[in-house]
């Protein structure tokens, strides 16, 4: 009387994705597990096939490829903050991975797991009692969106804080599927709809970032939390500056998708804001008010632009 | 089904293994190794932190299939054999554990990150374990653990400690238990044929239950009962004053999460699945969420119960004056009216509740996570309708309670009756969700605050008029409606006095107590005022609190009797401590400190039940083995009051801890103490074995007295021995139990704790009445970011008057959590709801600060020694908290010159109120 469930574990990306084509609609990939496992507990996620991708060694490894620095999907979160590599030209992303929760669940955590990490809202990620006693929303099968009380958008937050700073600093990400691999930029996959806020293919593995070299970043990262620890972002903040004066802004935490401005070192900075902020479809579904969070926009990339002495 | 091979501390199992269990489920309920804690199963506390190939991972979110082949170390296997890992001893030896819930996931994510970091500096360690929750400790003894670990510190010499008990501090007896995982709690205990019960809970916040549908979910295979309210009718309540709540709602539901139908089935998988095939059809009533608008009158069938007195929602109105407030008024100089408005907070204690029930010839017996087992006790035979003597309350080892535990619960009577009807034993478990839909939690509050000064800053007035949101039920509420008024008139000296306090029903979880129970929130509002007063006359407000002080051997307007009192020397403590004159008003902008005082109750004079009965008894028995046992009905939730009856009984005997046994909380082995609460059970629990063993010394000295016929006075009582002035009788323990004993046998007595008659004889004269009172004062050091409102509080100093610490190392445990406790309720926890639902039922979202938000915390016990208290002690548990809340407000004050008056005070609050100021003009 209870479905039969799943748990499969590939040793190959090809593998990985034929068990996904056996089983589409049916199934979710498995990194470390820290976000998918919680979403199952509180019944958000309930794919009765699970895939563990998490031995497949093509997806671990940091190493110099070409003009770029490939970051393997799968490396650790807690772990980055060795490499050398990192180090010298991203610190900007160990800073940004050593923010994500807590430094034990960053044992598990994979970078593109983090990327990757499931849109959140106060209405949505919560058990399948509460979600019935608030009425569904968009994301669970409802009719309205509950945050807004009654908006037909889902603006369920991107919390990877991962994923702002990539972007800042021009990341591109490999994506296999039943399809072949490509390479696009980070910032293509998303589609600013909090219901599926991405485009990946059903099968799509993410199976390595690229960050390009040579570019001399100099970056700013913040992070909204009440807390020093165990916290979703209510806002991330991240900016890079390359040696050729090019700028770019990248937020998560305010709208389902990363916000991001580019422009350059000589732009007038309360324009760069306002684009940030107006760029933000922040709604109140976080503990901290979405006035505050928007607010805070302006703080931090203020902060952010003394900071880079801008 | 899958079976997976793993190797566990260094053994192998075969275990069968459903494709998506977690880790944490085989290792506890396959394997059997509990010592793995489950306090979240959302990996956001920790507590089920264990090794998989060398690496700790959170067991509650690793799949076992994941780890299959893996070799995997549990607390279990830390250990030694029974040689304890040296961080291990570091945690017992340093009071690191007290309830223990969180030590196994502490430990096991120490010993990761020292292998990666074997000499990590203090910050180091606070990130390190900050993925890691403790309710009990403020992390301050852990942290001194990993340190003295770190730098292998030789454990201080004990020789002079073995004996003379009082005053030495010293771990926990069950500490080694603790730290190994041994340690049973609730739902550790592993019971034969055991069915499990799931709740299905009311999704709406006020509605009539027209039909409740169970036919699907019966006939669900591995089902055995499906239980809906009508078959427990009887109420009950904490007190015999609000009989107002039953096991499950019958005919209507009052919020949001209020158990509707009670499934029991052969595995907990299958009755969740049976949950979701039920059936319920509602009819909303209007609902009632605004504690003023619960104030007022309703339409009809409106009310949410209907015995209120009138026609609206309050469910308890107390109000006591004293002098002339209109005077007091008239004549101060300097006048303040504030409102405030402070949000719910829970508990969070680190262990969900969970039961096991089971029937035999004995009648019930029900193994529960309670601070409260008379109280239990007696609600369970009136709601199963059974005499008392059918029921049996087992307290296990308690994973914290802070007033959380300290109900009746309609979990325990449903799976007390489902057991009875069903013939098996039934056990329950929550998960964090429904721990905080249970709640019971600090009431939501607004009231409106006025006071009085001279211009020499002497108080001259007191009113407030408070109304507190109790929720569906009425729990404690009727005490918690006193003490929100009669413990402001302590600790300072104020003749024109008075309050009022309505509770109001409302549609959602029910309040209760909580640490520090009633007082905490008005106690922000007198001293934040006071605050504000010292700056509009111009004195430092230390200044002005010492002169306000109520003398020691005194009586307060309301008739307190105060008896030893420390309020001069806690707030001249953290003075000294933090360099106060100093600092403030002289650090830089957005740089603050502040101070507040407090004081609390050591157990009500008055018991919950007007009865003969004594508050507490304690029987000790001795026979020829020589060891003391010591029997009591007081519950150790991890406060320690197991090892503080161990400490009194040998104190007294001349005994070490070797040669005391003890037992407790079991209703049927164990005499009535009526239960963690109040911070009564040092002082009551305490002074009744201190009587049991003056009254075993009495008997063992008459015996040895007449054998060897010398004068009693003649005999000394220590080292284990009985041996008289010259030297003559030099007994060992044993020989002269082997002495006492002869013709007679075992020995036993027994002894009881009544408060003295204490207090005025008008109405409500009872509240807040204690046979002694602590004091203590906390200073506080904040940084606040300006431009976001950030407050980030960097120092804690406290200073507490605990009488006589008999545990040094446990009361600086009691208030470094309290302290803690504070803190989070100051800055970043409140229960968020949204039309009477709850929005952040989860250690995510509910904002308990980790390592890395606690600050350094400075630890001062004040002795004075008071004259009822077991060698001087009074209450540690609960006082200490006051003060830190608005400590931590007038530090904000003097670093940005605002004031917020809400709680907590988020950053957004302070930054809305820097901007504000930034707009006036500026004198």
């Amino acid at each position: 009387m209870i479905a039969e469930k799943t748990y499969l574990i590939p040793t190959s990306a090809s593998e990985a994705i034929e068990m996904a084509k056996a089983n589409l609609g049916a199934f979710k990939y498995l990194a470390g597990g820290t976000d998918v496992m919680v979403n199952r507990f509180q019944g958000n996620e309930e794919s009765p096939c699970l895939i563990d991708i998490s031995k497949l060694d093509e997806l671990k490894g940091i190493a110099k490829d070409e003009a770029f620095l490939k970051i393997g999907a799968l490396e650790i979160l807690e772990e980055l903050k060795f490499n050398e590599d990192l180090k010298a030209s991203f610190p900007m992303l160990i800073e940004a991975a050593l923010t994500v929760g807590a430094p034990l669940l960053r044992k598990t955590a994979t970078i593109g797991g983090n990327v990757l990490c499931e849109n959140r809202c106060l209405f949505y990620n919560q058990s399948e009692w509460w979600r019935e006693a608030v009425g569904y929303c968009l994301k669970c099968d409802g009719d309205i969106c509950i945050a807004t009380q009654g908006k037909n958008a889902c603006f369920s937050e991107l919390v990877s804080d991962t994923a702002p700073a990539l972007i800042a600093m021009d990341a591109e990400i490999e994506i296999v599927d039943v399809d072949g691999v490509q390479r696009v930029p980070l910032e293509s996959i998303y589609t600013g709809d909090g219901v599926a806020p991405r485009n990946l293919s059903a099968t799509a593995i993410l199976t390595a970032i690229y960050l390009p070299l040579n570019r001399e970043f100099k970056t700013a990262f913040y992070k909204l939390r009440e807390r020093e620890s165990l916290e979703f972002t209510s806002l991330t903040t991240a900016v890079a500056i390359d040696k050729n004066g090019k700028l770019k802004i990248a937020l998560s935490g305010v709208d389902p998708k990363p916000v991001v401005v580019e422009g350059s070192v000589s732009d007038d900075k309360a324009s760069l804001i306002k684009q940030a902020i107006k760029g933000s479809r922040a709604v109140d579904n976080d503990m901290y008010s979405r006035k505050y969070r928007r607010e805070m926009i302006g703080v931090y990339l203020n902060r952010s632009f003394d900071n880079l002495k801008i | 089904m899958e079976i997976i091979k793993l190797t566990v501390n260094e053994k192998e199992y075969q275990v069968i293994v459903k494709p998506h269990d977690t880790l944490a489920k085989v290792l506890r309920e396959k394997i059997h190794l509990t010592g793995t804690k489950i306090g979240c199963e959302q990996a956001s506390c920790g507590a089920c932190t264990v090794f998989v190939d060398g690496k700790a991972v959170q067991s509650c979110i690793t799949p076992a299939l994941r780890v299959a082949g893996s070799v995997i170390t549990t607390i279990e296997g830390v250990a030694d054999q029974n040689k304890l890992h040296k961080l291990q001893d570091k945690f017992v030896e340093k009071g690191a554990i007290q309830c223990g819930y969180c030590t196994p996931g502490m430990i096991m994510t120490s010993l990761d990150f020292l292998e990666e970091n074997p000499t990590p500096t203090t910050t180091e360690i606070r990130e390190a374990l900050s993925g890691n929750l403790c309710r009990c400790t403020g992390y301050v003894k852990i942290i001194d653990a990993v340190e003295a670990y770190v730098k292998d510190e030789k454990a201080e010499a004990k020789e002079a400690s073995k004996f003379n008990m009082v005053g030495k501090g010293r771990p926990y007896i069950e500490a080694k238990k603790k730290v190994q995982g041994a340690a049973d709690y609730a739902d550790d205990i592993q019971t034969k044929n055991a069915l499990f019960t799931k709740f299905v809970r009311s999704t709406h916040a006020h509605a009539k239950i027209n039909k409740i549908d169970t036919s699907k979910a019966e006939a669900f295979p591995g089902v055995r009962a499906v239980l809906t309210g009508e078959e427990l009718p009887v109420k009950f309540g904490v007190l015999p004053i609000s009989q107002d709540e039953r096991a499950m709602a019958i005919s209507k539901t009052r919020y949001i999460g209020e158990i509707v139908v009670a499934i029991a089935a052969d595995t907990e998988e299958i009755a969740t699945e049976a949950c979701k095939l039920i059936r319920i059809d509602y009819t909303p009533i209007r609902p009632f969420f605004d504690m003023k608008e619960a104030c007022e009158d309703v339409g009809e069938d409106e009310q949410i119960h209907s015995h209120c007195k009138f026609n609206n929602n309050i469910h308890k109105k107390a109000e006591l004056r004293f002098g002339d407030q209109q005077d007091g008024l008239t004549k101060a100089a300097h006048k303040l009216k504030v409102d405030f408005d402070f949000q719910g907070i829970n508990h969070g204690f680190t262990e969900p509740h969970a039961a096991t029930a089971s029937w035999d010839e004995n009648g019930l017996t029900i193994i529960t996570a309670t601070q409260v087992p008379h109280y239990l006790h007696r609600y369970l035979a009136k709601v199963l309708e059974v005499p008392m003597n059918q029921v049996r309350v087992i307290k296990p080892t308690v994973g914290g309670g802070f007033g959380g535990k300290s109900d009746p619960f309609p979990h325990e009577m449903i799976i007390a009756h489902l057991s009875r009807k069903l013939g098996q034993p039934v056990k329950m478990r929550f998960n964090r969700e429904e721990v905080f839909l249970t709640n019971h939690g600090r009431h939501p509050t607004t009231m409106s605050m006025e006071m009085g000064v001279s211009d020499d800053g002497i108080f001259e007035v007191l009113d407030a008029d408070i109304i507190i949101d109790g929720g569906a039920y009425g729990s404690f509420g009727v005490v918690t409606s006193y003490y929100n008024g009669v413990l402001l008139q302590a600790p300072y000296k104020i003749d024109n006095f008075g309050f009022r306090t309505r509770r109001v029903y409302t549609n959602k979880p029910q309040c209760g107590a909580m640490r520090g129970h009633g007082a905490v929130n008005s106690r922000y509002a007198v001293e934040t005022i006071i605050d504000r007063l010292a700056v509009e006359i111009g004195m430092d407000p230390c200044e002005m609190r010492l002169k306000n002080f109520l003398d020691e051997k005194s009586l307060t307007v309301g008739q307190y009797r105060i008896t030893s009192n420390g309020s001069v020397e806690s707030l001249k403590a953290v003075m000294e401590r933090s360099q106060w004159a100093e600092k403030f008003k002289k650090l830089p902008e957005g740089h603050g400190i502040g101070v507040a005082c407090g004081f609390f109750i050591s157990g009500s004079a008055l018991p919950i039940h007007w009865n003969e009965y004594p508050q507490s008894v304690v029987h000790l028995k001795v026979d020829l083995d020589g060891r003391v046992l010591v029997t009591s009905g007081a519950s150790d939730i991890g406060q320690g009051s197991d090892t503080m009856l161990a400490i009194i009984v040998a104190e007294v005997l001349g005994l070490s801890l070797e040669n005391i046994f003890v037992v407790a909380a079991d209703t049927t082995l164990t005499p009535i103490d009526l239960g963690s609460y109040s911070s009564r059970v040092t002082f009551m629990a305490g002074n009744a074995a201190k009587q049991a063993a003056e009254k075993l010394k009495e008997k063992v000295l008459d015996a040895v007295a007449k054998l060897h016929d010398v004068d009693k006075t003649e005999l000394n009582f220590q080292n284990e021995k009985v041996f008289s002035n010259d030297g003559k009788i030099d007994l060992t323990w044993t020989e002269a139990i082997e002495n006492a004993t002869r013709k007679v046998g075992a020995l036993n007595t027994s002894g009881a704790y009544n408060s003295p008659k204490l207090g005025g004889d008008f109405k409500g004269a009872g509240a807040g009445l204690s046979p002694s009172y602590s004091f203590g004062a906390v200073i506080t050091e904040v940084k606040v970011d300006v431009a976001t409102g950030h407050v980030k509080v960097v120092d804690i100093w406290g200073a507490h008057d605990a009488g006589k610490a008999l545990n040094p190392l446990a009361v600086e445990g009691q208030l470094e959590g309290s302290w803690h406790m504070g803190l989070g309720q100051a800055v970043s926890e409140q229960m968020k709801f949204r039309d009477g639902l709850l929005v952040n039922g989860n250690l995510v979202d509910y904002k308990i600060p980790t390592s890395k938000d606690t600050p350094p915390i400075h630890t001062n016990i004040i002795e004075t020694i008071d004259p009822e208290g077991p060698f001087g002690a009074k209450e540690c548990g609960e006082g200490a908290i006051h003060p830190v809340i608005p400590a931590v407000a007038n530090a904000i004050y003097d670093a940005v010159g605002v004031r917020v008056t809400s709680l907590p005070i988020n950053s957004e609050e302070v930054l809305k109120e820097i901007k504000k100021k930034q707009l006036e003009p500026v004198n």
